[in-house]
């Protein structure tokens, strides 16, 4: 097949993804129904007294609360979580399920440790780098690029 | 997410015991389908470049959050099968999906806090799946239960091969 009409194809794709990227931001509400800490520093009153779930960095901790930071967009903000006592060291990283109070604190119901700590996240990424390495190396011991076609040839015909 | 180095071996066990019994499923097809599992992971990008600067760059409203959902999985495996001879189209769209639904069920299955996973059927629905809430994505065991069900099935697959 014509590369001119692949590159086509690939185009058509892209779009549809670009478009899907978009549409999906535009609907968050739709599919991600708490608020972000994009919503949460741009209104945080207006949310007080809904249940919510955050993704968050621990800073702090103490005997029965910790302060955690989340993030989306570019835009921070620090929550004390209150009422659950959960093994983490700053650095590591919690999902908190609660209610948000005034203040900047939720009163959690629920949380879950992503990372217990700083080297939990290195871990992950270190074995992802480690995947993603080994399988480059797999792909092209069966597969080849055609230089004359631009497709992927597998290297025993 | 799971780390994608088990994001690949759960298509390359489910791959290679299918192969037992699909001829036409060799190692060279086995490693199209591994593939696929990468694309979920692709939301990483997110770390290089984040969603908010290429929303002002681009001036509008941007997240790269449908690269981890069944639409993004679909997509993609349409813009990688292109990559391929015409002749393999077919087999490559189904290898490459496959292997992006391992990852994203797989990922439908960690824990949550509020017990439900992310809207991962998107954008056909927005439902976000209970979740059986089974693992956390940086704890190893996840990670050496993966490798040791491999490595059973590599030494097993050796075998029926040398057999055949």
């Amino acid at each position: 097949m014509c590369v001119w009409v692949r590159v086509v194809i690939v185009l058509v794709l892209c779009l549809t993804l670009g478009g899907l990227f978009v549409h999906a931001e535009v609907t968050e509400d739709r599919w991600s129904p708490y608020p972000d800490a994009t919503d949460l520093s741009a209104g945080y009153e207006s949310y007080v007294g809904q249940d919510l779930m955050v993704v968050g960095t621990v800073t702090e901790t103490s005997e029965d609360e910790m302060e955690i930071k989340a993030e989306s967009d570019g835009e921070e903000i620090v929550l004390r979580v209150t009422g659950m006592k959960t093994a983490v060291e700053p650095g590591g990283v919690v999902q908190v399920y609660g209610t948000l109070k005034p203040d900047q604190t939720i009163a959690a119901e629920h949380v879950e440790v992503v990372s217990s700590s700083r080297w939990a996240e290195f871990y992950k990424y270190g074995a992802s780098a480690v995947g993603a390495l080994g399988f480059l190396l797999l792909f092209f011991r069966y597969w080849r690029i055609d230089r004359e076609t631009w497709t992927l040839e597998a290297r025993d015909g | 997410m799971a780390d994608l180095l088990t994001h690949f071996l759960v298509p390359y066990i489910l791959l290679t015991v299918t192969s037992w019994r699909a001829d036409w499923l060799d190692r060279r097809w086995i490693v199209v389908g591994i593939g696929g599992a990468a694309i979920p992971d692709l939301v990483k990008v997110e770390i290089v470049l984040d969603d908010s600067t290429v929303e002002a760059l681009l001036g509008v409203p941007f997240a790269y959050d449908p690269l981890s959902t069944l639409g993004g999985v679909l997509l993609l495996a349409g813009i990688i099968t292109v990559a391929f001879d015409r002749h393999h189209w077919m087999r490559v769209f189904g290898l490459v999906t496959f292997g992006g639904l391992t990852s994203l069920l797989f990922d439908g299955m960690r824990v949550y806090a509020d017990g439900r996973a992310n809207a991962w059927l998107y954008p056909f629905t927005n439902w976000r799946p209970p979740t059986p809430s089974l693992y956390v994505s940086s704890d190893p065991t996840v990670l050496v239960v993966a490798l040791l069900t491999a490595g059973t099935v590599a030494i097993l697959d050796r075998r029926i091969r040398a057999q055949n």
